[in-house]
C-alpha cells in the first residue's frame, strides 16, 4: 500500500489500539459536560450531540413551565399572615416561661444558701434575731433552741453563779451539745415544768396563762408549787427531768453548736443560769428543785 | 442561578415579600418541573406545587446559601416524589384512554426528536430512557444544577458512584445518539 492510497487524517483515525474506547471520557471532561461550559462544536468527537442535549436540557423555560406562580404566591400570602400572627401568640409565654425559670433558680439559690448558712451556722446576726421573732411570733410555746440556754431562768442558783459551773449543772450536758426544744414541748404538758419555765423572766409572757397558773390553780397556792410537783414525782427527785430536759451551761450554744450571737459573749450573766431541772442533775439526791414563785 | 441578590431576595421572601418569592420561583420552578417530568412523570405539576408549599412553609427556617438552597428544595422535590410513587402504588392502575392525553409523553423517538429540534422535552425523554440512577443524577447535575455532593447526598449515594452514573449516562447517551446519527448522515450523503 502505497502513500497515496490513504490521506494521513484517515490514518490517524484508524484504531492502534483495538480495545482503545472512542467513547472515553475523563473526569475534566465529564464536568465540563455537565456544567453546560462544552459547545457541541468544542466537544470531543461522540459527544457533541450529548452537548447539545443537555444544552436543551437546561434551556430557557417555556410558557407552559411557568404557570402556577399565582397559586404559590397565595400560599405564600396565607403563610406570611399567620406566621405574624403567631409571633404574638407564642412570643410572650415564652418571655413568661424565661422569667419563670430565672424566678425558679432564684429562689432555689436563696433557699439553698439560706439552708446552708443555718446548718452551718453562718447566719447572719440580723436574719437569726428576724427568725427568732418569726418563729417566736408564730409559736408561743416552742421558743427556739438557741434562745433557750443562754436566756434560760435561774431558778436555783440566781444570778452571779457561773453559767454550767454549779455543783448541780456540771454534769447535766457537755457544753456544746445542741439543745432541743424536747423540754418546753414537756413543759407544756407537766403543769410542773410548765410553773418552772413559766417563772422565767422572759418566757412568762410568752407562756400562755393558763398553761403556767395551771399548777398553781391546781395547788391553790404558789408556794405549794414546788411540794406538790415534788411529791407528783415517783421517785421523788424530779424523774427523768435530767434526761428530757436540757441544761443550760449559760454559754448559749445554738442548736448547732455554736455561740448564739449575743448570750456566748456573756456567760454568767444575767438570768443566765443552770438549767430548770438541774437541781437534777443528781437525781438519786433527790433534792428538790428550787423553783418557784417565789424564787421569781 | 440568582447569583450574588440571593441572600436579599431569600430574606425578603421568607419575609413575604411576593417580588423576591417570584425570583425564586422564576428560577427553580421550570427545573423543578422538568426533575418530575423524569421521576414522576404525569404529576409534575401537582408536584411541583407541593414542593413549593412545604418550601414556602420552611423556608423561614432555611439558613444557607444559594446552592444549598437549591439542594434543599430538590430534597423536598424527591420526597415528594416517593410519596407520589407510594399512592400510585396503593391505588388501582387504571388504563387511560389514548385519546385522552394532550400530547404524548414522549416522542416515538427521542433521539431523532433531538437531534432535529433540540428541544427541551424530547432531550428529557431521551435522558428519561436511562437507567434510573443514570437519569436522575443527570438531571441533578444539568437541570438542577446541583454538586456531586449534593446529588450524592439526596440520592443517599456515595459521591463517587454518583460520578460513575453520570458518566455512564453521558456515555450510553452519546452511544444512542451516535447511533442514530450514523444512518441519519449515511441518509443525508
Amino acid at each position: 500500500m502505497g502513500a497515496d492510497d490513504a490521506w494521513s487524517a484517515e490514518i490517524k483515525r484508524l484504531p492502534f489500539i483495538p480495545d482503545s474506547d472512542p467513547l472515553a471520557l475523563d473526569e475534566d471532561l465529564v464536568e465540563r459536560l455537565l456544567d453546560g461550559d462544552l459547545r457541541p462544536d468544542q466537544a470531543p468527537a461522540g459527544y457533541a450531540e450529548v452537548a447539545a442535549l443537555l444544552a436543551a436540557a437546561a434551556a430557557s423555560p417555556t410558557p407552559a413551565e411557568l404557570d402556577g406562580l399565582e397559586a404559590a404566591l397565595a400560599e405564600l400570602r396565607a403563610v406570611t399572615r399567620a406566621r405574624r400572627a403567631i409571633p404574638r401568640a407564642t412570643g410572650r409565654p415564652g418571655r413568661r416561661r424565661r422569667v419563670r425559670l430565672l424566678v425558679a433558680v432564684a429562689v432555689c439559690g436563696l433557699s439553698t444558701t439560706g439552708i446552708a448558712a443555718a446548718a452551718t451556722g453562718t447566719l447572719p446576726d440580723p436574719i437569726r434575731d428576724t427568725a427568732r421573732r418569726i418563729f417566736a411570733t408564730a409559736d408561743d410555746t416552742a421558743p427556739t433552741p438557741a434562745t433557750t440556754p443562754g436566756r434560760q431562768p435561774a431558778p436555783s442558783t440566781g444570778a452571779g453563779a457561773a453559767v454550767g459551773t454549779t455543783s448541780e449543772g456540771q454534769d447535766a450536758r457537755p457544753a456544746g451539745v445542741p439543745e432541743t426544744t424536747a423540754g418546753t414541748r414537756t413543759s407544756n404538758d407537766d403543769p410542773c415544768r410548765a410553773s418552772k419555765v413559766g417563772n422565767g423572766a422572759d418566757k412568762r409572757k410568752k407562756l400562755k396563762a393558763g398553761t403556767s397558773q395551771a399548777p398553781v390553780e391546781a395547788a391553790g397556792d404558789p408556794d405549794n408549787v414546788t411540794s406538790k410537783c415534788q411529791k407528783s414525782r415517783p421517785d421523788g427527785t424530779g424523774g427523768n427531768a435530767q434526761k428530757q430536759q436540757p441544761p443550760s451551761n449559760g454559754h448559749g450554744r445554738g442548736p448547732d453548736g455554736g455561740p448564739p450571737p449575743d448570750a456566748g459573749s456573756k456567760p454568767g450573766k444575767g438570768q443566765a443560769g443552770p438549767p430548770p431541772n438541774s437541781g437534777g442533775g443528781s437525781p438519786e439526791k433527790g433534792r428538790p428543785i428550787e423553783t418557784g414563785p417565789g424564787r421569781t | 442561578m440568582i447569583g450574588p441578590s440571593f441572600p436579599a431576595v431569600l430574606t425578603a421572601a421568607a419575609g413575604g415579600d411576593e417580588d423576591a418569592f417570584g425570583v425564586l420561583w422564576h428560577d427553580l420552578q421550570p427545573r423543578l418541573v422538568r426533575y418530575f417530568k423524569l421521576i414522576a412523570p404525569g404529576a409534575a405539576e401537582d408536584l411541583a406545587s407541593e414542593t413549593w408549599l412545604a418550601v414556602i412553609r420552611g423556608v423561614g427556617r432555611f439558613q444557607g446559601d444559594e446552592r444549598a438552597f437549591r439542594a434543599w428544595v430538590f430534597t423536598i422535590a424527591r420526597h415528594k416524589a416517593r410519596d407520589w410513587w407510594r399512592r400510585a402504588a396503593r391505588k388501582p392502575v387504571q388504563e387511560l384512554p389514548e385519546a385522552g392525553l394532550a400530547e404524548p409523553l414522549a416522542p416515538d423517538d427521542p433521539a431523532a426528536a433531538v437531534l432535529e429540534d433540540a428541544s427541551t422535552r424530547a432531550a428529557l425523554a431521551l435522558i428519561a430512557t436511562l437507567p434510573a440512577g443514570q437519569a436522575e443524577a443527570v438531571v441533578l447535575r444539568v437541570v438542577a444544577g446541583l454538586e456531586v455532593k449534593q446529588v450524592a447526598e439526596l440520592m443517599d449515594k456515595q459521591p463517587n458512584t454518583v460520578r460513575v452514573l453520570t458518566h455512564r449516562g453521558l456515555r450510553r447517551l452519546a452511544e444512542r445518539l451516535g447511533a442514530d446519527a450514523g444512518p441519519r448522515a449515511r441518509r443525508a450523503v
